[in-house]
C-alpha cells in the first residue's frame, strides 16, 4: 500500500533523508521511530506530497506521490505534529469545513461529521469552540479531520505527543478501532511501548537513514544482542551471581532495582537451564521472568552508534 | 456545484466569514470607520459653513464635501485593506494550518481566491456602510449620481488592488508582520508614488504634436487623478500642468526659451522669452485646451478613455497578474511541466 524507495532529501549539504526505503502492506500499522531530527516528519511530508524529494520516489496504493498528488491526497489522511486549529469555529464547523474542502455535499458532510464525532467521542462537544478544547481533545479532533474523506491510508506524525496518560490510552483505542476498519496507518512516535503494542511493523530511522524495518519482533531480534531474564532471590544475591557468571550461555549480569538481570544467548530452554542451575546451587528464587527490553532497547541500540 | 462555482465560492469563504464576524474587531472596525467618515464629513461641513457665513451662494458645498469624503475613504481603505489581506496566507503558515489545506482537494487558486473574496467582502461592507454619509452631498447639489458611482467603483477597484497585493506579499513573504509592512509600502507607492511619478517624470510636450499631452500612463494607476476628475476638480490638475512639461526649446523660431503658465479657464499659455519675439507667442490650440476637458485622456495609449476607466483597467491588470503569481507560488511543491524530473531515477549520492 505504501512504498518508499531510496527517498533522499538534501538541504544544502545536509541530508535530511538518505536513501530511505520501506514498504507497508495494506492493513498494517507501521511505527516510524527515531530521535528528533531523524527524518520522520520529512518522510511523512514527502509521502503526503507536501515536500519534493531530492531523489527516490514514493507511492500510495500504486499511485506515484510526485506525479499524481491530487489522487494521493484523496487516498490519504495526514495528521501533522501540530494541531492546526482555527479560532472561532465550533467542533462540528471545523470538521464540516474540511469535509467541504474535500468537495463533499452538505448531506454527506452532515453524516460524516456525526460519525466522526461519535468515533472520537466528541458528540456532546460538537458546538464547543475548537480553541477551548483540551490538548487531548484537540488531538482527537485533528485525527477526525484526517478521516473526513474516509482515506485508506493514514499518516500520523506524533499523534500522542504531549498527551497525558489518559489521553494516550484514548488515542490508542481510536487507532485500534481504525485498524479494525482496515486502514493502513503510519505512526511516527517517541512513545515506544505504545508502538510495541499497537504496531504490526516498525521502522527505526536515525540521521536520515533507515536502521531497521520489519515486524516488531523481527526488528527487536535483529537489533537485540541477547535475551534477558529478571531474577529475584531470597537472601544473598551475590551467591546467585557466583552461579550465573560461569554459565556459558550467560553473557552479562547485573543487579538492578534489587533483582538480578542476566543477559543470555539462547531460547526458552536455555532460560529453564539457568533457573535449574540456580535452584541446584541452593538459591531460593522468588521470581524469574523474561525482561521485554524490546523496542526501546532495540531503538537505543540502533540509534546509539551515531548519536552525538 | 460545478467547477467554476466551486472555484469562486469555496469553503474557505464561508469559514473566513464565520471567523471574521465572530470577533469583536469587525463590529468595532465598522463603527470606527463610520465615525471617522461621518466625523470628517461633519468637520468639512462645519468649516465650510463657518467660512461662508454671511455670504450667499459662496462655494459648492456638495462638491467640496464629496471630494473630501471620497479622498478620506481611499486613505482609510489604504490602511484597512492591507491589514485584512497581508496576513491571509502568512497567518495560515504561522498557525501551521496551510499544510492541512494543501492535502485537501482545494486548488491553490481557490485558496487565494477564497481569502481575497472574504477580505474584500468586508471592504464592500465598509463601502456600503458609508453610502448614507455620501448621500448627504446630494442635499447640497453639485454632484450627480453617476459621479458617486464612478468614484465608488474606482475606490473599490483600488481597494481590490491593495487587497490582491496584500495577498501576494502574504504568500511570498510568509511572515505576517513583514508582509503587512511591505503591503503598506506598496499601497503608498500605488496611491502616492505613481502620482509623484507624474511630477518627477512628466510627459515632454512635443510642440509639433497635433494632440494635447497627457500625463504618463503610469500615473493613472493612482486613484487620485481619477477621483479628482470625477469630483469635477480636474481643472486644478490642468491648471498646474500636472504630468506634462514644456521643453526649454524655441517656439516660433526664436532663440529664447518657452515659458508656460496657467491661464484662466484651466488652459495653459506659453510665451517665448527669446530675443526674436519676446512677447506672447501663438501656441498650438491644443496647448490652450490640453487638459481643460472633462476627464478624458487626450493622448497616448488610453486616448479617448476617461481617466477613471484607465485607472480601473490598469489596476485590474495588476490584480490579475498578482493573483496568478500568488496561486503559482503558494503550493509547497510547484509542478511545472518543464521542471518535472524523473524521480524514479536513482537518487544522487549524499555526503554527510
Amino acid at each position: 500500500m505504501i512504498t518508499a524507495e531510496n527517498l533522499t532529501k538534501v538541504y544544502g549539504k545536509r541530508a535530511a533523508l538518505d536513501h530511505v526505503s520501506f514498504e507497508v502492506p495494506e492493513g498494517e500499522i507501521f511505527g516510524f521511530v527515531g530521535p528528533n531530527g531523524a527524518g520522520k516528519t520529512t518522510t511523512l511530508r514527502i509521502l503526503a506530497a507536501l515536500l519534493e524529494p531530492t531523489g527516490g520516489h514514493a507511492s500510495i496504493g500504486g499511485v506515484d506521490v510526485a506525479k499524481q498528488p491530487d489522487l494521493v491526497h484523496s487516498r490519504l489522511g495526514y495528521m501533522p505534529d501540530f494541531f492546526g486549529v482555527y479560532d472561532k469555529l465550533t467542533v462540528s464547523e471545523y470538521l464540516d469545513f474540511y469535509a467541504a474542502c474535500y468537495r463533499q455535499n452538505k448531506q454527506r458532510r452532515t453524516k460524516v461529521v456525526a460519525e466522526l464525532l461519535e468515533l472520537i467521542g466528541l458528540t456532546e462537544r460538537r458546538d464547543q469552540l475548537v480553541d477551548t478544547l483540551s490538548r487531548g481533545l484537540k488531538q482527537r479532533l485533528c485525527l477526525a479531520r484526517a478521516l473526513v474523506h474516509d482515506p485508506v491510508v493514514l499518516l500520523l506524525d506524533e499523534p500522542a505527543s504531549g498527551l497525558d496518560p489518559r489521553a494516550r490510552v484514548d488515542m490508542r483505542e481510536i487507532l485500534k478501532e481504525l485498524r479494525r476498519m482496515g486502514k493502513t496507518i503510519v505512526i511516527s512516535s517517541h512513545i515506544l511501548p505504545e508502538l510495541t503494542e499497537l504496531c504490526t511493523m516498525i521502522g527505526i530511522i536515525d540521521h536520515g537513514r533507515m536502521r531497521a524495518t520489519g515486524s516488531v519482533q523481527e526488528v527487536i531480534q535483529h537489533l537485540s544482542a541477547g535475551r534477558r531474564v529478571r531474577i529475584a532471590v531470597v537472601g544473598d544475591a551475590e551467591a546467585a551471581l557466583e552461579i550465573l557468571k560461569p554459565l556459558a550461555s550467560v553473557s552479562h549480569t547485573e543487579i538492578a532495582n534489587g533483582a538480578i538481570e542476566a543477559t543470555y544467548e539462547g531460547d526458552d530452554s536455555t532460560a529453564a537451564e539457568i533457573l535449574q542451575a540456580l535452584t541446584a546451587g541452593g538459591i531460593k528464587v522468588s521470581a524469574f521472568s523474561q525482561v521485554d527490553g524490546g523496542l526501546e532497547e532495540a531503538f537505543m541500540r540502533a540509534t546509539s552508534d551515531e548519536v552525538g | 456545484m460545478n467547477r467554476v462555482a466551486t472555484a469562486f465560492w469555496n469553503p474557505i469563504v464561508a469559514k473566513e466569514y464565520r471567523s471574521r464576524m465572530r470577533t469583536w474587531r469587525s463590529p468595532v472596525a465598522m463603527m470606527v470607520y463610520i465615525l471617522l467618515i461621518g466625523g470628517l464629513g461633519f468637520a468639512v461641513f462645519s468649516v465650510m459653513a463657518y467660512a461662508n457665513s454671511g455670504i450667499t451662494g459662496g462655494g459648492n458645498y456638495g462638491q467640496i464635501l464629496f471630494s473630501a469624503l471620497i479622498g478620506f475613504q481611499v486613505i482609510l481603505l489604504a490602511f484597512v485593506t492591507p491589514a485584512l489581506t497581508a496576513g491571509a496566507i502568512s497567518s495560515e503558515r504561522e498557525r501551521q494550518t496551510i499544510d492541512l489545506l494543501f492535502v485537501t482537494r482545494i486548488p491553490p487558486f481557490s485558496i487565494i481566491w477564497g481569502k481575497l473574496l472574504a477580505s474584500m467582502s468586508f471592504v464592500v461592507l465598509l463601502l456600503i456602510l458609508s453610502i448614507p454619509i455620501f448621500s448627504l452631498v446630494f442635499l447640497f447639489g453639485g454632484i450627480e449620481l453617476d459621479q458617486v458611482v464612478y468614484a465608488f467603483l474606482v475606490t473599490l477597484v483600488t481597494a481590490l488592488t491593495l487587497g490582491v497585493m496584500g495577498i501576494l506579499f502574504s504568500t511570498w513573504l510568509r511572515r505576517s508582520l513583514v508582509a503587512t509592512v511591505v503591503s503598506y509600502v506598496a499601497a503608498f507607492v500605488l496611491i502616492v508614488g505613481t502620482l509623484a511619478f507624474g511630477l518627477f517624470f512628466p510627459t515632454q510636450i512635443d510642440p509639433n504634436a497635433t494632440k494635447a499631452p497627457a500625463p504618463p500612463a503610469f500615473t493613472y494607476l493612482s486613484p487620485v487623478i481619477s477621483l479628482v476628475w470625477i469630483a469635477g476638480d480636474g481643472s486644478y490638475l490642468s491648471a498646474s500642468s500636472y504630468g506634462v512639461r514644456y521643453p526649454n526649446t524655441v517656439v516660433g523660431g526664436g532663440s529664447g526659451n518657452t515659458v508656460c503658465q496657467s491661464a484662466p479657464g484651466g488652459g495653459t499659455s506659453c510665451y517665448s522669452t527669446g530675443s526674436s519675439s519676446g512677447g506672447l507667442v501663438s501656441t498650438s490650440g491644443f496647448v490652450q485646451s490640453a487638459q481643460a476637458g472633462t476627464g478624458t485622456v487626450p493622448s497616448g495609449f488610453f486616448e479617448g478613455w476617461q481617466y477613471w476607466q484607465a485607472t480601473i483597467v490598469m489596476q485590474l491588470a495588476i490584480c490579475l497578474v498578482a493573483l496568478l503569481v500568488s496561486a503559482f507560488i503558494l503550493p509547497p511543491v510547484r509542478r511545472l511541466p518543464w521542471r518535472r524530473r524523473n524521480l524514479t531515477k536513482s537518487a544522487p549520492a549524499v555526503s554527510e
